[in-house]
């Protein structure tokens, strides 16, 4: 843990834990705040939410991994979305995953090592007549075709070289 | 104390308290419904295993049979070609996802799959579906029992007594769909989790989960 | 002449102050620019920001509105441009550069440039109506009625056209009247099963008094389906109203909807809305001077589709995984906290304004008698106008897609029409004449679901959308039941096999065996219909399946694993280089002729070659099975 990250946690939960209620039928908006502070849910935070609901920790553990949109890693500084719902699918959501993962070197629900990108695929996010769509932190892009890709990676700084596959699976252990 | 209804299993008449789930009078009067994840303390009934269905009279679909209540004149069979094809198709389904081995295996005098597959006629062994393989994954941190995820079968008994009847809060389930196990916190070993031994989660594995390491 | 009531009186001051607000803005030109989640995906932010900082540098006295989605998603971004004199006119496929010729040509010098306008939206003699067209002669809207049309951030808009009034009318009378009245409509839930709303409604007020509870479910998770998200981002008072009225049918006074978390727009809008109704007495103590208390409030879903199953979204609000129950009970005995809950999809409760204001016998008249109203849809897919659309029930898909949705794009044959998103089927040309309603398409094998229809033409593969959507439904299982979470499983395993070329023949009767057993044997819905792409598409189109398995061949040209890219020296031009630079592997190389061709041991079939090769050429194709390589290369290593 970096120096400080432990008084950050422990800071941004009990800030949550002031805006609710602390019961059960809060656990899901108090973990959806917590994770819109510190960007992911790191173990300490979920073993402090635990203590304040009085529940289990492997109960807030389960729920966390239940849910699609809990992160148990920090994500990347550009989080790239591939939509892959259906009409996305069909005309090439799979194709501009796979040319992220080329050019990233990472799998779907990795980080890149050096933390600047993070690729995660995601059910349909309602675009459906700009198929296929990328959503770029938060912003939705497109008609994503794979030169498309290259571009969305260019904006932001990524080099693009050509290369023969994909990369070797990189670790996402989030230490 | 509430009304006592009659009601008929497989031609015979019982008599049993209104509302009860069928399961348990089935059960409890000594014929056997295949079951994994019903547990009669629990309020409301999991459902999970999908292995106690039963042919009721005047319904088309097998129904199961541990969230039945039953009423005066219910008339049901525990057999019929359609609770066979389901019960055999969950059963293969479940073994599929099953470390075999049962010469070896700790529990093998109280597997619940072995009876189902004496009573009901199944063989242990897969004839349409493949293995899902896994790796063998055994937490034997606690100092008198163990956990072997490989053979456990999601019936919750364990999660249930450790959260509801110890109070300890050490196992629950964690992941979703193929990837939902019984598990713990960031699934740290047994030993390092708030775990205390009491022993309560072993004898309700119905399949070799958990057991005492001294009966291996 | 009936006496208005205190509420009414109410209500009255309220749409006389908004329509007063809105007079005396109609003197001024205004332009609608489409602001839901799509328009903006599109751009609509520099276009809106062009209109803004174009009539500022001219100084002209004219508005610029934010409005949700019309449905015309094809033709995103667009706007509507009313001007005095004329009738109001949308715009379509709307840049900056066009912007500016409009606000030149037309708001400063009265040319409405008709060459770049859609349609007209009232009647007039210059430019044809909606009604002029096919898609205008089908669409009936109710739900979608004022989507598109006014700001969702204004509350005035609502109330100027009427919003709320039905919910005044409701006060003046009783809670019985309001539910007598959406029974007798029949109007039947829009979440996918089409359960009577007004039974559900009526089961939670007999469950006796007490504390009980309103849901609206937003948790639309059909991938390919985003009607509700529009709904909610355009017209969120609808919803709000409805669920208000329902909320005093049944005696509830605490409601939520339940909005899945990918919608943040539609969130942020709800609960803008939430706060205005607030403020107008709307919503909250004493509504409308009345005794009826009510609140309703968000709960932000956190991502998983299995929350779509009613008992697994209450598990959900209560700080649970979203896990399905077995039943009985059923929600409306015992629901949210333990209590009676009534629990309907976003355009169930859209509809039943409509229905008090305009009464049981008009909603009964739209659509088929088993089946009142309309159906919306997403349409989307290979069609050639895509777009949210809104016809009676019992119109005919092939109607839907060839004269709504102007027929398959670029020219390509129709495959099958995808309805019902996971748990609904695909159908082939010769089931696409069943009129529309919850019974037919059951009948056919679909669902209606909650509404998502994507057209597939001869490019898509029918074993691999049925294994795309065992995909969805394999990881979106809660994994709580023995058939979904390990049958689920096993058939997608089957499906990959066979899409990568390792079918066996009786892989197909396994494949089949299992799907009927895991329909009937699981615990909720989301397993029992999971195997309906598998069951539609081994019922129309087996022949594919069966060329996968014998002939390792995909007759689509999609499954990767069968097809290799190959570029046909006889159509290919020394002249071009288009395809080297796009292989983003370099397995495009340039041979002695100057003519190019593929390294196959590096090819990775991203298809940008076919996609890049100049039209004029059309040189790169795609071979079937990849044993066909050989014969094109002529007998090389054959």
């Amino acid at each position: 843990m970096v120096e400080g990250e432990e008084e950050l946690i422990r800071t941004s939960v009990s800030e949550v834990l002031g805006e609710q209620e602390a019961v059960r039928e809060s656990l899901i908006p108090i973990l959806l705040r917590v994770q819109e502070k510190l960007s992911y849910l790191p173990p300490l935070a979920m073993e402090l939410i635990a203590g304040a609901l009085q529940i289990p920790a492997v109960d807030v553990f389960g729920l966390a991994t239940f849910y699609n949109q809990f992160r148990l890693h920090p994500p990347g500084k550009y989080q790239l979305q591939v939509c892959m719902g259906t009409a996305c699918y069909m005309v090439g959501g799979k194709i501009a995953l796979d040319c992220f993962e080329r050019r990233l070197g990472i799998n779907e629900g990795e980080t890149t090592p050096d933390r600047e990108f993070s690729l995660e695929r995601v059910a349909c996010v309602g675009c459906c007549t700009l198929a296929p769509v990328v959503v770029v932190n938060e912003e939705v892009e497109g008609r994503v075709t794979p030169t498309r890709v290259d571009g969305i990676l260019i904006a932001f700084g990524k080099k693009i070289q050509p290369s023969t596959g994909v990369g070797e699976k990189k670790g996402d252990d989030g230490s | 104390m509430s009304k006592q209804v009659s009601i008929s299993i497989d031609g015979r008449t019982i008599t049993a308290p209104e509302g009860e789930k069928l399961l348990w009078v089935a059960l409890e009067n000594g014929i056997y419904i295949p079951n994994l994840c019903a547990m009669k303390e629990k309020s409301h009934p999991s459902g999970s295993c999908r292995l106690c269905y039963v042919q009721v009279e005047g319904r088309a679909e097998p129904v199961t049979s541990c969230t039945l209540p039953v009423t005066e004149g219910l008339s049901v069979q525990t057999r019929s070609p359609q609770v066979d094809r389901l019960v055999k198709s969950a059963f293969e389904l479940l073994l599929s996802n099953h470390r075999l081995g049962c010469g070896r295996c700790p529990r093998r005098k109280t597997c619940e799959l072995l009876k189902m597959a004496k009573e009901r006629g199944l063989k242990m062994k897969l004839f349409h579906l493949e293995p899902l393989e896994w790796p063998v994954e055994i937490d034997d941190s606690p100092k008198t029992f163990a956990f072997d995820r490989s053979r456990c079968l999601l019936c919750g008994r364990c999660v249930w007594i450790c959260q509801e009847v110890a109070k300890v809060g050490a196992l629950g389930f964690t992941g979703r769909g193929i990837d939902r196990r019984v598990g713990t916190f960031q699934e740290l070993s047994l030993a390092e989790s708030p775990c205390t031994e009491c022993g309560l989660c072993i004898d309700p594995c119905p399949s070799g989960a958990l057991y005492f390491k001294e009966s291996k | 002449m009936t006496v208005e009531t205190p509420y009414q009186e109410r209500y009255r001051k309220l749409k006389d102050s908004a329509a007063a607000g809105e007079e005396a803005l109609s003197r001024q030109a205004v332009i609608q620019v489409g602001m839901a989640t799509c328009g903006i995906a599109a751009g609509a932010v520099p276009v809106k920001e062009a209109f803004v900082r174009f009539i500022e540098e001219k100084n002209i006295d004219a508005r610029v509105m934010e409005v949700g989605c019309m449905g015309h998603c094809y033709a995103e971004p667009l706007a509507i441009i009313s001007k005095p004199g004329f009738p109001a006119l949308c715009y379509g496929y709307l840049d900056e550069d066009l912007v500016e010729r409009l606000v030149e040509d037309y708001l400063l010098n009265d040319d409405p440039c008709y060459e770049f306008a859609l349609v007209a939206l009232e009647p007039n003699d210059v430019f044809p109506t909606l009604s002029d067209f096919p898609r205008g002669v089908h669409e009936k809207k109710i739900v979608l009625e004022h989507c598109g049309f006014i700001d969702p951030g204004e509350i005035d808009h609502y109330i100027s056209r009427g919003g709320y009034s039905a919910l005044a009318e409701a006060l003046s009378g009783t809670p019985a009247t309001v539910l007598e009245q959406v029974k007798e409509s029949h109007l039947r839930g829009r979440g996918g099963a089409g359960f009577p709303a007004g039974l559900k409604w009526e089961a939670a007020v007999q469950a006796g008094g007490g504390t009980k509870y309103v849901i609206c479910n937003a948790d639309e998770g059909d991938p390919g389906a985003f009607m509700d998200r529009s709904i909610l981002e355009s017209c969120p008072h609808q919803v709000i109203e409805g669920m208000l009225l329902c909320a005093y049918a049944i005696g509830a006074e605490k409601g939520y909807l339940y909005i899945r978390a990918e919608y943040p727009l539609a969130v942020k809008r709800v609960r803008l809305a939430l706060e205005q109704a607030r403020e107008k007495g709307l919503l909250g103590s004493s509504i409308l001077g009345s005794s009826f208390n009510c609140d309703l409030e968000v709960f932000r879903g956190s991502g998983a589709f299995v929350c779509g199953e009613s008992s697994a979204l209450v598990r959900s609000m209560e700080g649970k995984m979203g896990i399905p129950a077995t039943r009985p009970p059923r929600l409306a005995q015992s629901g949210f906290r333990g209590r009676p809950t009534v629990l309907n999809n976003v355009k169930t409760f859209a509809y039943i304004p409509p229905i008090i204001n305009r009464g049981v016998d008009w909603f009964r008249s739209i659509g088929t008698e088993k089946n009142p109203g309309t159906a919306v849809f997403s349409l989307v897919g290979k069609v050639a106008h895509t777009g949210l659309v809104e016809v009676p029930m019992g119109t005919t898909l092939r109607e839907l897609i060839y004269d709504v949705g102007e027929g398959v794009a670029n020219d390509k044959a129709f495959k099958a029409a995808q309805i019902g998103g996971p748990s609904g089927g695909c159908l082939p040309e010769a089931a696409i004449d069943i009129p529309i309603d919850f019974d037919s398409l059951q009948e056919a094998g679909a669902i209606m679901g909650s509404g998502g229809l994507v057209v597939l033409d001869e490019d898509d593969c029918m074993v691999a959308i049925a294994r795309y959507f065992l995909e969805f439904t394999q990881q979106e299982s809660c994994g709580k039941c023995t058939f979904c979470r390990l049958g689920t499983k096993h058939m997608l395993d089957l499906l990959t096999a066979i899409t990568e070329g390792r079918g066996e023949p009786e892989d197909l009767e396994v494949l089949e065996r299992l799907a009927w057993e895991v329909k009937e044997g699981s615990l909720c819905n989301l397993g029992a219909t999971a195997p309906n792409p598998i069951l539609t598409t081994l019922r129309y189109f087996r022949d594919e399946y069966e060329a996968h398995i014998n002939e390792k061949r995909c007759p689509a040209l999609m499954c990767s694993e069968l097809i290799v890219y190959y570029i046909e020296p006889s159509k290919c031009s020394k002249l071009c280089s288009v395809c080297v630079g796009s292989c983003p592997t370099e397995a495009i190389y340039t041979r002695d002729d100057g003519l190019k061709a593929i390294d196959q041991d590096k090819c990775t079939k991203c298809d940008n070659c076919l996609k890049t090769c100049p039209p004029d050429y059309n040189a790169v194709i795609k071979l079937s099975p990849p044993g066909l390589l050989a014969e094109k290369e002529g007998g090389k290593g054959a």
